[in-house]
């Protein structure tokens, strides 16, 4: 209906006018630097082949998607991913073709667990046998499965789930029971209403060699189970199984809870790669490296380190785009005759986002960098050799936990640097921040698995003290070698600003507190989570300085805005760690307090590249789905038309009066229709 | 709803220790007297009729809380208008003070939208109208016959309010103002209440009178018809859509075309249009009013602690339920390790449950001096602040001790909201897992606070009136004015010794603590004001300086107004020594803690040397972590907080953590209630519903 409002215009200069004079002051390529970043793989030519098709789709529309309620939404979740899953198969679309689909449409999709962890946990952990049964069912799609680890009662301690496999020698069967409330399955995503299979964690019973009626754990085991009919997709009976409700994101996930009662599966249902009961006399056979259990995590986690800076870079454009097109005061130093002052151009909001702009760049070196020991300790696995494996389980553990805090906590951040407009829907920030803050949590708390690296840490350093003069095994042992003996060597001094290796005291530090003055563990995790943050610090700046120094072909005015942002993401860092930092020597009294301004520096020298810099992250507006982080600057009229036009409110009228218990005008009821929908 | 589960899941019980021995345990180990320390807190009064209103409310179907957050946000808000309605009417049926009606809202745990109208819209008539306006306005907005809501802010600006671009043209030909929305930035914007609910608003507009701009006032117009409830003519308005959070409030916008409204809608307490001279007046201000925004900013502070609370309170029990690991160095037979236990989770929530004693203790003590102030003033029959312009920054440095606090109040309120919105992220997170579940109750609690770290001026935006307060008293200083203020004090202090240096005594002495955060505010004033004074360097080039001098200041103000809360004699009157000395460790904890985490600016200023922070953080904190984890569960207990407010699983006073969280996902969890067909090559998405066409 057109009204008064149709002829409105923003106040001058808009956005488009803003944002064509910030690409204009800037000599960035951003096909150059969005091929640099996403080039390798096709991944930007398959972005722009399925983004049209995608858009197509009415069901792929997210005008309504946030006033939907929780069944609603999870009901719009289902269909869509049915339909991106036919999709596939009209368009015969590669693997990588439909992840990019799914990465535009944006939902976490409630087939996730079957295609990641259900079927790479078969392919790692069945036998060839097993495997030769059901990759063609799952691949197939035949029967669609979920991962159920966490319990209730149990999350990082794996080794204290409560749900049992009992080994019935008579039947040669398992028998899966739950025994607590606390032993429910809990978390376990896609079994809330989709899976009929699971691959199910338990404690595995075997009877004692000695007194057989007595049952002795042997540790938690993988087992696919069947969970619900393939009919009538009901729960098989002995199975109770379900939604566990509304979360803070992931509304699009049925995460489950699963109870067992003596519920019993063939002998076959074990997965045998690695470890195996005999069915005929019940003796266990242990996996050569009990780490390998745990396989499939590492591989989670190094993804989720890989996946971390589309995530920031997504909530930066934003971010970039609307402080440059949003105006607020006039320079108090200026003649106060122009238009007020691009927001981006206050310090105080610079130094939120434009740091942030660079660790976008550090972790996109950082996750290319994670995937490569990724593969290689993979085909050396493959091999035989598990050398690498503790060193790629560390590097994973540590990673993850500072790359989603940095990307989890820089969506807030930017988020609050939008002032009020930031807490609005049109923001785009809130499905991405409501779903990215599960990452913090899930997959290993990261305050917990920074112990993990840590305890390797320690050890290696214990090693290099051991025998500092051999040769380094590693890389890692290398550097700790020749840390110990620099130690050695009196007087001798570190080059200021040495970010890369402020770590290394910290870990001798850890290794002396607790292997030679034998503090306790738990007093000193504090302690260790720092220098798990340091190390992993170091591993991010390291790899980033590496990168742009080994680079051959990047246009110089590109390669020196990196150099930049090399620079004030690296004492960005050490500006928020300068105790750490002086108390180690890494950095002298003097340098610490000329950080400030240094960083202040910096931030100058990038903002007039900071609009053009977002553009070469080549994030498209639909997935942004972002009023205020549109291309084309285009922000008051956006917010207005998703008030005004696509407001579904703003079709009921309401009676405002208390003492009429009436609430929609008209419809005559008593506000009882509320209620009892309830 | 789905159908309660079989039998055997019914029998099934949490392993090991159950919660509610665990929470037991806690409670016995301590021998802090949570019902005094409460009392303390709250005063009885407080607490009695938040008890009498919690067993009015509860029992309520209207106010039952278990499907808020499966709910759409259209139903969403139409419950909450119902939940509002019944409030009002259970307000005149037992006529409620104005207390009691935002005690029950707190109870209920959402933003009505009824909200902005109880508060904004009659607190402005209240104080910017004259009597004949109140006849006219207030009266009927008190009875309900109006409904209104406050319009300031605008889709283009928010925190810069001279640059709003609604106007209001006086017509001296017909005695009238027109209202008028130029551009599309001009609409009103996030105006709580206003969406589908008020048909009044007060609006703030730029008054022209025969062209000249007088900046905004403040004009009370209709935007609804009181029958229809529609839109009038050339009024737009309509909600502003789903929010982060806050989706139980009706943000509004509206836009005018060129709507006339009478001569008296212009609120003219204070500024008013002569009708026949049409000439422009403004009256002084009187100096009653000065101290409002220090009194709001007091309260904002007040509330942080409470909000904080809120998490703490989940956090805190939730982590001494929840077991995880054995201890790697303790006996392998014992059980798994209460995860309270483990350093870092205390290194996270032991200085939160500090920071909302702090919080409350700040926000008390902004109070008292506002009342103080209050009754002197009115005492005192010529005020000297008559000659006072907009802003706090026009402020006269060291004319009187509210001026004092009033600029320095907005730092406080800075630090305050940001403290309790970051901290419930942190609860969140240290509950793990199950954190991330709406049945934690802090993701809610925390998406609707988060607003209040934007409102009332914008947290990095108002540090800059602090520094410019701070800058202006330390040149006061530097000219030898008598110093006259705390702040004047300390900057003088710092002056008379800067040569000679500091020496802190921050491990052992109390006192100490607190002079050494002075010390680091007065560093860097003096630091700030080089760049300003001496080096001449730009305004815009210091607010990152700026920002940390507030942040600074305003933890000296907590670490001060804490220190000053537990040595005072009204504490040691109502507290067992015992838990007096807890109090202490509190104010030890929040300030040490702070003190290692800026532990970079204290060290250049000079107040305490690498090796006092060093041992600041290796020995002091995490022995006041020893010492206060036993007592972690009674001191959120004392906070008081129903069970019925927290509506959190994790945070159950009786600790029955796992058999809620199951009895919400299996009973309350409408999505149990949907069979799908999970294969994509079938389109029927339900196998126990047809496929509708809806989505």
């Amino acid at each position: 209906m057109p009204d008064f409002t149709d002829n409105l215009r923003p106040s001058q200069p808009d956005g488009p006018t803003t944002l064509a004079r910030e690409r204009q002051q800037s000599n960035i390529a951003t096909e150059e630097l969005g091929q640099h970043l996403l080039g390798s793989d096709g991944f930007l030519e398959r972005q722009a082949r399925i983004l049209p098709i995608i858009q197509q789709e009415p069901l792929f529309s997210k005008d309504q998607q946030q006033n939907l309620s929780r069944p609603e939404r999870f009901k719009l979740g289902v269909a869509r991913a049915k339909l991106l899953r036919r999709m596939k198969d009209t368009h015969k679309w590669s693997h990588l073709e439909y992840q990019m689909a799914e990465y535009l449409v944006d939902d976490v999709s409630p087939y996730f667990l079957h295609m990641e962890m259900f079927i790479t946990t078969i392919r790692e952990q069945a036998s060839e046998e097993q495997q030769a049964h059901w990759l063609p069912l799952i691949e197939s799609w035949k029967i669609i499965g979920a991962y159920a680890q966490t319990e209730l009662g149990h999350g990082s301690n794996v080794r204290g789930l409560e749900l049992e496999a009992r080994w019935d020698s008579r039947s040669k069967e398992f028998v899966l029971h739950s025994p607590t409330l606390t032993a429910s399955k809990w978390w376990n995503g896609s079994l809330g209403r989709l899976a009929n299979h699971a691959i199910v964690v338990a404690q595995l019973l075997l009877p004692d060699s000695s007194s057989p009626e007595q049952y002795v754990s042997h540790g938690p085991h993988p087992f696919i189970v069947q969970v619900r009919d393939m009919k009538t997709h009901q729960p098989l009976n002995g199975i109770v199984v379900g939604d566990i409700g509304p979360k803070y994101g992931y509304i699009t996930m049925d995460n489950a809870y699963m109870l067992f009662d003596q519920f019993r599966i063939p002998h076959s249902a074990m997965l045998s790669r690695y470890s195996n009961v005999d069915p005929n006399t019940g003796i266990y056979t242990k996996p050569e490296k009990p780490a390998l259990v745990y396989g499939s995590l590492t591989y989670v986690r190094s993804n989720m380190v890989h996946r971390a800076r589309l995530v920031l870079a997504r909530a930066v454009t934003v971010a970039v785009r609307y402080s440059s097109v949003r105006r607020q005061f006039q320079d108090r130093d200026g003649d106060k005759t122009g238009p007020e002052m691009s927001v981006l151009d206050y310090p105080t909001v610079q130094i939120r986002i434009l740091p942030l702009l660079a660790t976008t760049f550090a972790l996109h070196y950082t996750g290319l960098a994670m995937q490569t020991v990724y593969k290689n300790a993979r085909q050396e696995i493959e091999k035989g050799s598990f050398n690498s494996l503790a060193h790629m389980h560390s590097m994973s553990s540590g990673l993850k936990s500072l790359c989603t805090i940095l990307a989890a906590d820089g969506i807030e951040t930017c988020r609050r640097a939008m002032g009020g407009h930031g807490f609005g829907g049109g923001s785009g920030l809130i499905q991405i921040n409501n779903d990215y803050l599960s990452k913090p949590t899930v997959e290993g708390d990261n305050w917990m698995i920074t112990q993990q690296v840590a305890a390797y840490l320690i050890k290696k350093m214990t090693a290099a003290v051991g025998s500092p003069d051999t040769p380094g095994i590693d890389e890692t042992d290398a550097r700790f070698k020749e840390f110990i003996r620099n130690k050695r060597r009196p007087g001798s001094k570190r080059p200021t600003y040495d970010i890369l290796n402020s770590d290394l005291d910290i870990a001798y530090d850890a290794y002396e507190e607790r292997v030679i003055k034998k503090r306790n563990w738990n007093s000193l995790l504090i302690q260790l989570h720092k220098l798990s943050r340091a190390q992993s610090e170091s591993i991010i700046v390291t790899t980033f300085f590496d990168t742009l120094s080994n680079d051959k072909a990047l246009s110089t005015p590109i390669k020196s805005v990196l150099w930049d942002c090399y620079r004030l993401f690296a004492l960005y860092t050490m500006e928020n760690e300068s105790f750490e930092f002086l108390r180690t020597n890494a950095v002298s009294q003097i340098d610490l307090s000329s950080l400030a301004s240094r960083v202040q520096d910096l931030m100058a020298r990038i903002r007039p590249h900071a609009v053009k810099l977002v553009d070469s992250w080549m994030i498209p507006d639909y997935l942004l789905d972002s009023a205020l982080g549109r291309y084309d600057g285009r922000v008051y009229e956006d917010l207005f038309n998703r008030a005004h036009r696509l407001n579904p409110l703003n079709r009921i009228t309401f009676n405002p009066n208390y003492w009429e218990d009436e609430i929609v005008k008209g419809s005559g009821g008593d506000g009882r229709g509320i209620l009892s929908k309830l | 709803m789905p159908s309660p589960p079989p039998d055997w899941v019914k029998a099934l019980k949490p392993s090991g220790p159950q919660g509610s021995e665990l929470l037991h345990q806690e409670r016995a180990q301590s021998n802090v007297d949570v019902e005094r320390l409460s009392e303390l807190l709250h005063t009885k009064e407080t607490l009695e009729r938040r008890a009498s209103l919690l067993a009015l409310l509860q029992p309520e179907k209207v106010f039952d809380k278990s499907q808020n957050h499966t709910l759409g946000r259209v139903e969403r808000l139409q419950r909450s208008l119902a939940k509002a309605k019944r409030l009002q009417q259970l307000a005149e049926e037992h006529k409620w003070s104005m207390q009691e009606l935002h005690a029950a809202n707190d109870l209920i745990g959402e933003p009505t939208p009824y909200g902005l109208h109880a508060s904004m819209f009659l607190v402005t008539l209240r104080e910017q109208g004259t009597p004949e306006q109140h006849k006219l306005f207030l009266e009927r907005a008190e009875k309900y016959e109006i409904i209104g809501c406050y319009a300031q802010t605008e889709l283009g600006h928010g925190s810069n309010v001279r640059g709003l671009e609604t106007t209001a043209t006086w017509n001296s030909n017909d005695k009238t103002f027109t209202i008028n929305s130029p551009t599309l930035t001009a609409s009103k914007w996030w105006i709580g209440s206003l969406g589908r609910t008020a048909n009044h608003a007060v609006v703030m507009a730029q008054l022209f009178i025969d062209g000249k701009n007088y900046g905004p006032h403040p004009f009370v117009v209709q935007v609804r018809d009181l029958e229809t409830h529609q839109p009038l003519d050339n009024v737009y308005v309509g909600d502003i859509g789903p929010k982060f959070g806050y989706n139980t409030m009706d943000n509004g916008f509206l836009l005018f075309n060129n709507v006339k409204i009478p001569h008296v809608n212009m609120l003219a307490r204070f500024c008013q249009v002569d009708k026949e001279t049409n000439q422009y007046a403004k009256p002084a201000m009187p100096s009653l009013v000065f101290g409002t925004m220090t009194w709001v900013r007091a309260n904002i502070v007040l509330d942080a602690g409470g909000v904080l609370a809120r998490g703490v309170t989940i956090a805190t029990r939730y982590c001494a339920v929840r077991r995880q690991f054995q201890d790697r160095d303790a006996d392998p037979h014992a059980g798994e390790t209460q995860v309270l236990n483990y350093k870092m989770v205390q290194v996270r929530l032991l200085p939160l449950l500090a920071s909302m004693y702090a919080l409350h203790f700040t926000g008390r003590g902004m109070m008292r001096l506002y009342e103080e102030n209050q009754s002197r003033m009115k005492a005192a029959s010529s005020p000297d602040q008559e000659s006072r312009g907009a802003g706090p920054e026009q402020l006269r440095a060291g004319a009187n001790l509210l001026a004092d606090l009033h600029a320095t109040s907005c730092g406080l309120k800075a630090l305050a909201s940001t403290t309790a919105g970051e901290g419930l992220e942190i609860c969140r997170r240290a509950c793990g897992g199950h954190g991330y579940s709406s049945y934690s109750g802090i993701g809610p609690a925390y998406a609707d606070y988060l607003p209040t770290l934007t409102w009332e001026g914008d947290n990095y935006m108002l540090t800059q009136q602090v520094a410019r307060y701070l800058l202006k008293s330390a040149r006061a200083v530097l000219a030898g004015k008598p110093a006259r203020n705390d702040t004047s004090q300390i900057l003088q202090a710092y002056l008379d010794r800067r040569d000679k240096g500091a020496s802190f005594d921050v491990l052992d002495e109390d006192k100490d603590i607190v002079a050494a955060f002075g010390w680091r505010t007065a560093h860097l004033t003096f630091e700030a004001l080089k760049h300003r004074d001496a080096e001449q360097r730009s305004w815009n080039s210091l607010l990152v300086d700026f920002w940390r001098l507030s942040t600074a200041h305003s933890q000296y103000l907590m670490v001060k107004n804490f220190y000053e809360a537990v040595s005072s004699p009204d504490l040691s009157g109502a507290l067992d020594p015992e838990t007096k000395g807890l109090m202490h460790q509190l104010f030890r904890l929040f300030s040490l803690h702070t003190l290692e985490r800026e532990a970079a600016e204290f060290f250049s200023s000079g107040a305490v040397t690498v090796r006092q922070i060093t041992l600041t953080r290796t020995t002091a904190v995490l022995k006041l972590l020893d010492d206060i984890r036993p007592h972690a569960v009674k001191l959120v207990d004392a906070w008081a907080i129903p069970d019925w407010h927290l509506d959190s699983s994790l945070g159950r006073y009786d600790g029955k953590v796992y058999e809620d969280l199951f009895r919400r996902a299996s009973e309350e969890n409408p999505v149990n209630d949907l069979v799908f067909d999970p294969y994509p090559w079938n389109s029927a998405l339900l196998k126990n519903e047809p496929a509708k066409s809806k989505l």
